[in-house]
């Protein structure tokens, strides 16, 4: 055979020459990260998983590390407050913002720490986890994550703890990470018969034309309640692409709650495992698009084994030119029985040149199983509309009630009520129905 | 003044013409029964009075209390006090009918240039309108119509018309569906809110609903055009001899 000279990448080279690496107990992983980035690359534009994803922009260009950390301005300051009483992390480009969080009196039995105050000794557990969900090789923006992360995330709660109050790790990107790349890193694990409730949110400056790579691995031990909101509501010129893995062990209960409304170009591919009897994975999700706006959820569900449940219900609005992907799989391993797996999509398209791609995937391995679909994408009922304005409710308020009662069933579903009170007030604001009289719908 | 005058209307549905010039006037305070032959204009006559724009106007005028009634958005022609009771009720997912109905009375309010209306005053005026028309409380929470039987879909368009008051309520066809019982409530309902300021549009296929609600006035709607207006005597004359007699005089 003959042998081909291949090029570095970019962000090889990136790799070699840089001098910003974070911890050093990091280094392994940020080795293994550029090896798996550099053996696969982008994904190819006949790459059936990423072929509705249009990454010119990104690969376009070299996004390098985002090296400094830029000053958070006051209204994105002020918007930590949107999600009420919550202990809180911060990170600004990247990297910890000790100003901006306050862990002030954490809970018995809970953990909330950046990586770099780890300095040269990790707990051995994080050390453990930190990358072993992660699929770097597979998903070549986990990869550059791994690369280059320099902080992150730990939170821990010990076996049996009951946490309340919510965990806040908002991640901020400045006008200075503009055409640099942001690498956001979280791991929660939660131990055997724990609960806790984290929120996980992505906002920024709409001048930040940055590339926003965040990996987070969240583990659900046995008999555990794990509840996880992901709020990507970034900047209007970031692009967003990463992974969240979810994993459940035996009589697990995992909630996600996933919003999409940030960036100019937004991907989540959502992992999510069921490895152990009894446990259930419940994420709902809704994303509301605008403008040019691209958002792309791709879930990869996977039933590993016996008598577990998972639902997907995730919801899309979209205005404007905006275009979505919702790609869902369900897997059932063999000797998976029992399983019981509902997956549903339901896209509204407001605007007259939106586009909504919605495709469901079962792949099924066992033969005692329940497994259902649906999944649609529609415009709103005009007999409906007209109905509501038979009795004296204007059409821009009518329009705006049946969108939020179509928003409405899944922004019921999230159990953080900080979050719940949130996202209602965002839909009120991108619907444009705060004054158009309808009252408190939601 | 009359509160309602239609002036030789002519309605197209889907490039046919539906309504040939049709003459109506109702005075204040009078109920009158539309009856006719299924085809005849009748549902087209109720679409077109609330703005559905499925029903292209091509000729004639309707006036509203002196105004043009023709000119305003359906949301407007509600809010100045036309209420159409639909013939088949829309089913809205995830909205409530106390949410709906109360965000409806607040609009008819601002329109009057009044407040919006205290929480309690609402929920007590809800409840009371409920009970009148024996509409079962639960269903004041459920999505508006939704998984409401055919029954109690009807019995919600009178709730509806009694909680938002106006001064023209028009009935499609709503003793369709209905047993006895139902057909008795919901008429119960329509005749107390008769007043000297309110009038009512009845439009029906069957003479069995005017025993109930007894009009002043009967028209009979053929091909379009009023054929025939007579006393409440006209309703059972139609019950026993059918339609076939006014053809010719249609004609």
């Amino acid at each position: 055979m003959e042998a081909v000279v291949q090029p570095k990448s970019v962000y090889l080279e990136e790799f070699e020459g840089r001098t910003d690496t974070g911890p050093e107990w990091l280094d392994t992983l940020h080795e293994r990260g550029i090896r798996a980035f550099e053996a696969r690359g982008f994904p190819g534009a006949r790459e059936e998983a990423w072929r509705k994803t249009n990454l010119r922009p990104v690969t376009a260009e070299h996004f390098p590390l985002a090296d400094s950390q830029g000053a958070a301005p006051k209204e994105l300051v002020e918007r930590l407050g949107d999600l009420g009483d919550s202990y809180r992390l911060v990170f600004v480009d990247g990297r910890l913002a000790a100003d901006l969080s306050d862990l002030a009196d954490l809970a018995k039995g809970l953990t909330v720490t950046p990586f770099t105050e780890y300095d040269g000794n990790p707990p051995e557990r994080l050390v453990a986890a930190l990358g072993t969900r992660a699929d770097i090789d597979w998903h070549p923006f986990a990869a550059l994550n791994s690369a280059f992360f320099v902080d992150g995330a730990y939170i821990h709660v010990a076996r049996g703890a009951m946490i309340e109050k919510p965990i806040a790790v908002t991640h901020i990107v400045t006008a200075e990470a503009d055409r640099r790349a942001v690498y956001p890193r979280l791991v929660v694990e939660a131990e055997d018969g724990a609960e806790v409730r984290v929120v996980e949110r992505f906002i920024g400056d709409d001048q930040a034309g940055a590339l926003v790579c965040p990996v987070s691995e969240l583990s659900a031990g046995q008999n555990t309640i794990l509840d996880y909101s992901r709020l990507q509501e970034d900047g209007v010129a970031t692009m967003n692409i990463g992974t969240v893995n979810l994993a459940a062990q035996r009589d697990a209960s995992l909630r996600g709650a996933f919003v999409g409304d940030g960036g100019r170009l937004a991907r989540l591919d959502l992992i999510a495992d069921l490895e152990g009897e009894g446990g259930e994975i419940d994420c709902n999700g809704i994303y509301l698009t605008e403008g040019r706006q691209f958002t792309d959820f791709h879930t990869w569900f996977n039933h590993r084994v016996e008598n577990c449940f998972s639902r997907q219900r995730f919801k899309g609005i979209l205005q404007g030119r905006s275009e979505t992907v919702f790609d869902g799989l369900v897997k059932v391993f063999e000797g998976a029985q029992k399983t019981d797996a509902v997956q549903e999509n339901r896209n509204l398209v407001l605007g007259k040149r939106a586009l909504a791609h919605s495709n469901p995937r079962l792949e099924i391995f066992a033969d005692d199983v329940k497994c259902t679909h649906g999944s649609t994408v529609g415009e709103l009922d005009e007999e409906a509309l007209f109905y509501l304005r038979t009795r004296g409710i204007s059409a821009e308020g009518a329009q705006g009630m049946l969108t939020l009662a179509f928003a409405g069933e899944i922004v019921d579903m999230f159990r953080v009520s900080g979050v719940r009170d949130h996202v209602r007030r965002v839909l009120m604001r991108r619907l444009g129905v705060e004054d158009a009289d309808i009252g408190e719908i939601l | 003044m009359a509160l309602l005058e239609i002036r030789n209307l002519h309605v197209n549905v889907e490039g046919a013409e539906i309504l040939k010039g049709l003459d109506l006037t109702i005075e204040e305070g009078r109920v009158h029964a539309i009856m006719g032959p299924n085809g005849g204009g009748k549902s087209t006559l109720a679409k077109a009075l609330v703005g559905d724009e499925a029903y292209e106007i091509t000729e004639g005028e309707v006036l509203f209390k002196g105004q043009d009634l023709l000119e305003m958005d359906p949301e407007v022609r509600a809010r100045e006090g036309v209420f159409l009771g639909f013939q088949y009720p829309v089913e809205i997912p995830g909205v409530s009918n106390t949410y709906f109905l109360k965000a409806a009375v607040n609009a008819m309010r601002k329109h009057r240039g009044e407040g919006e209306i205290d929480a309690m005053e609402f929920l007590e005026l809800v409840k009371e309108r409920a009970k009148r028309v024996k509409l079962d409380e639960t269903l004041l929470q459920r999505p508006v119509n939704e998984g409401f039987s055919g029954g109690e879909k009807k019995r919600n368009e009178i709730f509806h018309m009694s909680v938002l008051e106006p001064q023209l309520g028009i009935l499609d066809e709503t003793d369709s569906g209905l047993d006895i019982d139902a057909l008795r409530t919901v008429s119960e309902g329509v005749n107390a809110m008769r007043a000297e300021d309110r009038s009512f549009l009845v439009i029906t296929h069957y003479q069995r609903l005017l025993d109930y609600i007894v009009p002043d006035v009967v028209h009979v709607l053929m091909d379009g055009r009023i054929v025939k207006t007579g006393g409440k005597e006209l309703a059972k004359e139609l019950e026993s001899k059918g339609y076939e007699g006014f053809d010719e005089a249609a004609a």
